[in-house]
């Protein structure tokens, strides 16, 4: 059974395969998006759980896509990729309603985890 | 005396103070004995004339005296013969005894007698004066030349009636007639006169030795008191003028002079006190050019500095975004490969290696974000325990650090702090620096954190101590001075601790230093602790 459908936007290849390849093995469906566009395009097909979204990107950056997200589908969690952790961002994006914010080089773990997180986070802000 | 004139020659010093005091004191002196010494013989002139007079007088009466017998008995003979005997005496030049009508009736020279003289000759003349009828019955005194080197006191006396001599009894005289005749008696007064010469040369002579013995005296007084005192004052001017501050007069009389040295000594030393400040203002002048040059190079080094830590902060952000992805990449590929090799293993272990290193990288490239300033510029809750082991990722690495023993005392329950972790970091990397200066690569730095509080409220107070050899009492007051530092240039730029100050302090803390020679140093950070919105 899929534990939830997450969409990856980011710029990198290597992040977006890491990412997939990271949570494939754990029973996550994974979506993968090169920018924000294709991002946006994505979530008006597909229903999305989670968004894992790289901050720092060419056309449209992370807080934008945020944004978004949270303004067409409030009920969609986001966490946020940081290639570098700059405290004034990371809050800013919290404020804006990212669940969390994870830090580049990140273990597979670490992903895993806070996605689980997220996820629950998700399920039970939906059972109430 | 005759050095005094030398020396006044020499300096012609005749328009010197000295010249002008001799010249106006020996001139009123001059004048003064002149007119002290007329006077004075003037005075003793008169004297000897009036005594020759009074004795003139007494004269004319002895002779009248010692002739009123002869002419009372009327004895011509015996008259003549007692004029001509008074006549014959020392100093007595002529004795004439005229009848009414002004014929010589006796005389001490035979020839005159009968020789009749009128009115105008200069017997009668004093008494019936030049044109002459009223006759004078006081006997006339005249002092005249006549053609002989010395002087003649000419004196002439009435004879007058009597009774005795009216009735008499050759009644030659009527009882009438009130003047009978006169004596005329010239009396020489060469004795006077030489005696008048000897005492005004005596006079003169004593004069003239005062003089000299007054100007003997008043020259000495004089060089004493004021030329030589001058004269060393002048020097003492030229030495002061050509520029020997050390001259020193000795003059130390109590009088205007010596007051006059003593404030010259005064105003030379006080002149060698202002030029020696002047000079020594200008060595230090030149100290403080010379250190405010260094300094503003320092500043340079540090404007460069912090530019090349500015730009570096760019840089590393950049780097860190591009390296973190493919580090992204390594970490988690690493990771999967991991799980397909059993733990033990080799592989496991080689791909532990390479998850190791990729986190080192990635480590790396955040204590560079951490110290560059320009990647977080606000306050935000952090551990300091994180922001020291960051500081400490950075620098541990370094060649310098091998033989440093770094020693970490974290209290695990530290309150978070409002802080800008990466200026923290600068902090912490300075004190972490010097600390590895002063132990000069070898030793221990030991590093602990711990909640404190006090009556100001709750703080956390981060250590850090070495084992260096202290810092001096001198240098201690100015170490967190600007711009101070003992290290070389180019090493040191001073700023470290400066910065940290006013970092620190725009946290709201403080920052203080206790420090031992020969036993090391500790550097105290306090900043307040961080209170949770509940
Ligand atoms: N732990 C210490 N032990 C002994 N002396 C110290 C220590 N820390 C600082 N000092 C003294 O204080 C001076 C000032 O330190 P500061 O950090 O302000 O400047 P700096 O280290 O000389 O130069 P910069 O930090 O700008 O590179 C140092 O030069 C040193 O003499
Ligand atoms: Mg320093």
């Amino acid at each position: 059974m899929k534990k939830g459908i997450i969409l990856v936007i980011d710029d990198e290849d290597i992040v977006r395969t890491s990412c997939s390849r990271a949570l494939t093995p754990s029973g996550y469906e994974v979506k993968l998006a090169k920018n924000g566009h294709e991002g946006l395009s994505i979530m008006g097909g597909d229903k999305i759980d989670l968004v894992l979204t790289d901050l720092k990107m060419p056309d449209m950056d992370g807080i934008e896509v945020l944004k978004k997200i949270k303004q067409d589908w409030p009920g969609v969690e986001v966490i946020i990729i940081t290639g570098y952790q700059t405290v004034d961002t990371a809050v800013k994006s919290i404020k804006l309603g990212a669940f969390d914010y994870i830090e580049k080089p990140f273990t597979p773990d670490a992903l895993i985890n806070a996605v689980s997180k997220a996820l629950d986070h998700k399920n039970k802000s939906q059972q109430t | 005396m005759v050095y005094i004139f030398k020396q006044m020659l020499v300096k012609k010093s005749l328009h010197s103070l000295t010249g002008k005091l001799i010249l106006t004191i020996g001139t009123l002196m001059v004048v003064g004995s002149s007119i002290f010494w007329y006077l004075l013989f003037r005075h003793q002139e008169t004297e000897l004339i009036q005594s020759s007079v009074k004795y003139g007088h007494s004269f004319v009466e002895y002779v009248i005296k010692s002739n009123r017998y002869g002419m009372l008995t009327f004895q011509q003979l015996l008259i003549q013969q007692t004029i001509e005997a008074i006549g014959s005496a020392e100093g007595v030049l002529r004795v004439r005894i005229f009848d009414s009508r002004g014929k010589i009736a006796y005389s001490s020279d035979k020839k005159d007698i009968g020789t009749v003289v009128d009115k105008k000759a200069p017997v009668c003349v004093g008494c019936h004066s030049a044109e002459g009828t009223h006759p004078k019955d006081t006997p006339t005194v005249l002092i005249s030349k006549d053609n002989r080197d010395f002087r003649v006191l000419n004196i002439v006396q009435p004879i007058y009636n009597e009774v005795a001599c009216y009735t008499s009894t050759c009644h030659a005289h009527p009882r009438q007639q009130k003047v009978l005749g006169l004596v005329e008696a010239n009396l020489s007064l060469a004795v006077l006169d030489k005696s008048i010469k000897n005492q005004g040369l005596a006079i003169t002579i004593y004069v003239l030795v005062f003089l000299f013995v007054i100007s003997v005296v008043l020259c000495t007084i004089l060089w004493n008191l004021v030329s030589t005192p001058v004269s060393l004052l002048t020097r003492g001017m030229e030495k002061v003028a050509g520029g020997d501050l050390d001259y020193h007069l000795d003059i130390n009389t109590k009088d205007e002079i010596g007051e006059l040295a003593q404030a010259f000594n005064a105003m030379t030393s006080d002149l060698k006190k202002a030029k020696n400040e002047l000079v020594e203002w200008g060595n230090t002048l030149e100290k403080k050019v010379q250190e405010k040059t260094e300094a503003i190079h320092r500043a340079q080094a540090q404007l460069i500095h912090s530019e090349k830590l500015a730009s570096l902060g760019r840089m590393a952000a950049g780097v860190a975004h591009e390296i973190n992805s493919p580090l992204t990449g390594i970490v988690t590929f690493g990771h999967l490969l991991l799980k397909k090799f059993p733990q033990g293993s080799e592989e496991n272990e080689d791909i532990q290696v390479i998850i190791e290193q990729a986190n080192r990288c990635s480590t790396i490239i955040k204590g560079l974000l951490g110290f560059a300033r320009a990647s977080a510029a606000e306050k935000a809750p952090v551990n300091i325990n994180d922001v020291i082991s960051h500081s400490l990722n950075i620098v541990k690495n370094k060649a310098d650090f091998f033989n440093i023993k770094i020693v970490t005392n974290f209290d695990d329950f530290l309150s978070k702090v409002r802080a800008d972790s990466s200026q923290l970091q600068q902090v912490f990397l300075n004190l972490i620096m010097n600390a590895a200066d002063a132990i000069e690569g070898k030793g221990t730095i030991t590093m602990s954190t711990r909640n404190i509080r006090d009556n100001s409220g709750d703080w956390v107070e981060i250590e850090f101590r070495d084992t260096g050899p202290g810092i001096d009492d001198e240098n201690l007051a100015k170490i967190f001075e600007p711009f101070f530092t003992t290290k070389p240039v180019g090493k040191g730029t001073g700023l470290g601790l400066a910065v940290s100050h006013g970092i620190i302090q725009e946290h709201g803390g403080s920052i203080s230093v206790k420090t031992k020679r020969g036993e090391g140093t500790s550097f105290f950070i306090k900043l307040p602790a961080y209170k949770e919105m509940p």
